[in-house]
């Protein structure tokens, strides 16, 4: 007991030096934490730990329905969480979720705060470089979504429209890159919830957003949206590791081809989506 | 929302104030005094002191709160892996579980304490260097010990002077507390964005929105009572 | 013995030297008035001996006991802590600007000093402190704040406060200099007072004919210096040197 105030006295004093620090080289700290990050890969130990600890640590923004999201108790449920539950029951470890903040996600994960990222998180080229990914679980299209009845039916009547999207997110990089850019106005916002109550006071005409998630917040909040037809680019969704856990990264990917022989996964992904959308192979 | 939805939700956020409270009222407790400390600390005649005080007071005045919350977070374990760290250090801080709840909030409230004891500090320095010299001559020539000066004679003066600019900066630190959502820390304002995408409405912001209101209201009053009662001299 | 000894005493901030051979003595029972023009280092002098500002040179001894004197080496130091709060306490000073704690009642200014300090029981305080606001004729202002008080009003409580040490010699700075014209009279009154109940004082003033009627003794200071010091008989007289005259004269023109 008294070792541990000890110790917590030392990281404040740290901690404040930290801080302190911050002012003189915010953007050495992140140049520190890269340099850090690979560490020796000989001794791969990562799924020990974990099985040693008897826990897994899913680190989740815990705000992305339907693959991980807060429910009406403040539990945090989802598609992804019922199936990293099922991963853990057949390693034999605990599953902890860890709300993180998404935008920190990579932090998180390199200090060790956190032993996964699995929340609906779209595959791209600078996640592939700083996480070891898991092979793709699931497809995701980005497709735009307006009223009922706002006369628009196709891509090509929005031309002269604004457009709402998810600041910071690939959504967003995407639309930017698309044809159409050129021929829209675009709002970007926090998140796609408030997006999407803009649109229906009229501030914008359509919402970009990804399809699980617009399908999702339609069905489960029976609104009078309707989405149009085709897509601007499809995305898969995958879970990230660290980049030295690679034992762990391979165990987990084993037991979700298992999942999906035996049909768990199939049962799972019914109960969220009506049928098996999963692409585990 | 039906109606049954709300009271979940009220109940829900209900609980949640809590957590909210206790950022509050820890951040009270701790940088109160330690904003006094550091108030002297920049008035001590001993240069060094003093400028290193200043450098402390201009970074945490000078970077946001929010950069402090994080950085905070992530100080244990990147101290311990930066390379000039010394072993004995990284011992220490190898006991540190961060991954535990209490490592969490105990970083965040030193980030919290430490912001706004800077505050404090400039708001108790006005305070101290405004009371007249004269004030500690009489009790000089009375045969006052300096401890007993300042605890008699200075402070109560100082804590009148003071109570306006503190009481300020204890409301802004009612709203401040929602920054805890961002590393993130369960309090109201992180329920709160977590129950939008669920209901796809607004309504939880709002009643977060009306807690801070409520709270802040309060506490104006309660500042504004004690004001009052502070008025019996001039 | 002398109450107060004075030798040679000098004072400089920086370049500047402000005090320069002052010496003089104040024995007990005599009321000492200190005059001069402004800027003639009356004020620093008395601040000196109250231990506000930090002489530079020479000897200043308090009731027998060394509280600046020289050493083996000649230079003047300071006696230890401990001295300095003793004697500190056989020394009680009225402020130009009175300086009462303005959160304390008049009451509670007066016996702070002898329960904090002196350690005395707060009721022996209490009953001192009202003995003592009775003399000032302020025994109705006893629960009053400072603030409700008129300037006279308040410079009487100071004076009562100072008397609560009960101290050997008693300094005044200036005591009527911030009053209204009307109030200085109550003031003066009190003084007088003392003086005839044997109280020793050193009076920092400028009014010259409360000097001639109260003091033993007059110094007249100018530019740091002491220009001359005697009985009121010999500075208001024939005798005085030029100098005082002059001062004199402009004052009595005024």
């Amino acid at each position: 007991m008294k070792k541990r105030i000890f110790a917590n006295i030392a990281a404040g004093i740290t901690a404040a030096a930290m801080i302190a620090a911050v002012g003189s080289c915010g953007s050495g700290s992140q140049a520190e934490t890269t340099a850090a990050a690979p560490e020796p890969a000989a001794a791969d130990n990562s799924l020990q730990k974990v099985l040693d600890d008897k826990q897994l640590i899913l680190g989740l923004d815990a705000s992305f329905p339907p693959m991980g999201f807060t429910n009406d108790a403040n539990e945090i449920v989802g598609f992804d969480i019922d199936v990293a539950q099922e991963v853990c029951d057949r390693m034999g470890v605990t599953l902890v979720k860890q709300p993180i903040n998404w935008d920190n996600k990579e932090e998180d994960l390199n200090v060790g705060k956190i032993d996964c990222i699995w929340n609906g998180m779209s595959i791209n080229d600078s996640r592939k470089q700083v996480m070891n990914l898991s092979d793709p679980y699931m497809n995701n299209e980005m497709i735009f979504t307006v009223p009922k009845d706002s006369g628009i039916t196709s891509m090509d009547d929005l031309k002269g429209k604004t457009v709402g999207v998810q600041s910071g997110s690939s959504a967003e990089e995407i639309l930017m890159a698309s044809d159409i850019y050129a021929d829209i106005t675009v709002t970007a916002l926090e998140d796609n919830v408030t997006l999407l109550n803009q649109m229906e006071l009229g501030f914008s005409d359509a919402v970009f957003l990804d399809s699980v998630v617009a399908n999702y917040l339609i069905t489960e909040n029976s609104k009078d949206y309707v989405i149009l037809p085709g897509n601007l680019e499809a995305e898969e969704y995958a879970v990230g590791f660290r980049k030295n856990d690679q034992a762990l990264r391979d165990e987990v990917q084993r037991i979700l081809s298992e999942m999906k022989a035996d049909g768990k996964l199939g049962e799972i992904s019914t109960k969220w989506f009506g049928s098996d959308i999963t692409t585990v192979k | 929302m039906t109606s049954e939805q709300i009271m979940t939700l009220f109940g829900l956020m209900l609980e949640y104030t809590v957590p909210t409270l206790k950022i509050f009222a820890f951040t009270l407790l701790y940088s109160i005094p330690l904003g006094m400390v550091v108030a002297l600390l920049k008035m001590c005649r001993f240069k060094p002191v003093s400028w290193l005080t200043n450098i402390y007071i201009l970074i945490m005045r000078g970077t946001p709160l929010l950069l402090q919350l994080i950085v905070a977070q992530y100080s244990v374990p990147y101290i311990i892996r930066s390379d000039i760290c010394p072993q004995f250090l990284k011992d220490m801080l190898g006991g540190v579980d961060i991954r535990s709840d209490s490592y969490t909030f105990n970083m965040m409230l030193i980030a919290f304490v430490l912001n706004y004891a800077a505050y404090f500090a400039e708001i108790f320095r006005g305070g101290i260097e405004s009371i007249p010299k004269g004030q500690y001559e009489a009790a000089g020539a009375l045969g006052f010990s300096r401890l007993q000066t300042f605890f008699r004679i200075i402070l109560p003066q100082v804590i009148k002077r003071v109570v306006p600019a503190s009481s300020n900066e204890i409301i802004t630190l009612v709203k401040d507390t929602s920054l805890a959502s961002a590393i993130p820390y369960m309090e109201i304002m992180y329920i709160a964005k977590k129950q939008v995408p669920l209901y796809a409405s607004l309504l939880p912001l709002f009643m977060a929105g009306a807690f801070y209101f409520v709270f802040a209201t309060v506490l104006t009053a309660l500042f504004s009572f004690i004001e009052k009662k502070l008025d019996y001299y001039r | 013995m002398a109450m107060l000894e004075v030798k040679k005493l000098s004072k400089s901030f920086g370049e500047l030297e402000v005090l320069r051979d002052i010496s003089f003595d104040v024995e007990k029972g005599e009321a000492v008035a200190v005059i001069g023009p402004s800027g003639s280092g009356k004020s620093t002098l008395l601040r000196c001996i109250n231990q506000l500002e930090k002489a530079s040179g020479g000897t200043i001894r308090v009731c027998g006991t060394d509280m600046f004197a020289p050493n083996e080496k000649g230079k003047s130091v300071y006696a230890d802590t401990k001295t300095l709060r003793e004697i500190r306490l056989k020394t009680g000073l009225v402020f130009q600007n009175f300086n009462l704690f303005p959160h304390m009642t008049v009451l509670k200014n007066i016996t702070e000093a002898p329960v904090c300090v002196l350690k005395k029981s707060k009721t022996e305080a209490e009953e001192t402190a009202m003995e003592l606001l009775r003399k000032m004729g302020l025994e109705s202002k006893a629960r009053s704040y400072p603030c409700e008080l008129s300037g006279g009003q308040q410079q009487r409580v100071s004076i009562a406060r100072a008397l609560a040490l009960d101290p050997d010699i008693l300094f005044f700075d200036e005591p009527t200099s911030a009053l209204d014209p009307e109030l200085t009279g109550e003031i003066l009154k009190v003084i007088k007072e003392l003086a005839s109940e044997g109280m020793t004082m050193v009076i920092v003033t400028h009014e010259m004919g409360f000097a001639r009627d109260v003091a033993d003794k007059i110094i007249f200071m100018e530019g740091g210096y002491i220009v001359e010091q005697g009985d009121s008989a010999q500075l208001f007289g024939e005798n005085a040197s030029e100098r005082v005259k002059q001062f004199l004269q402009r004052f009595n023109n005024l």
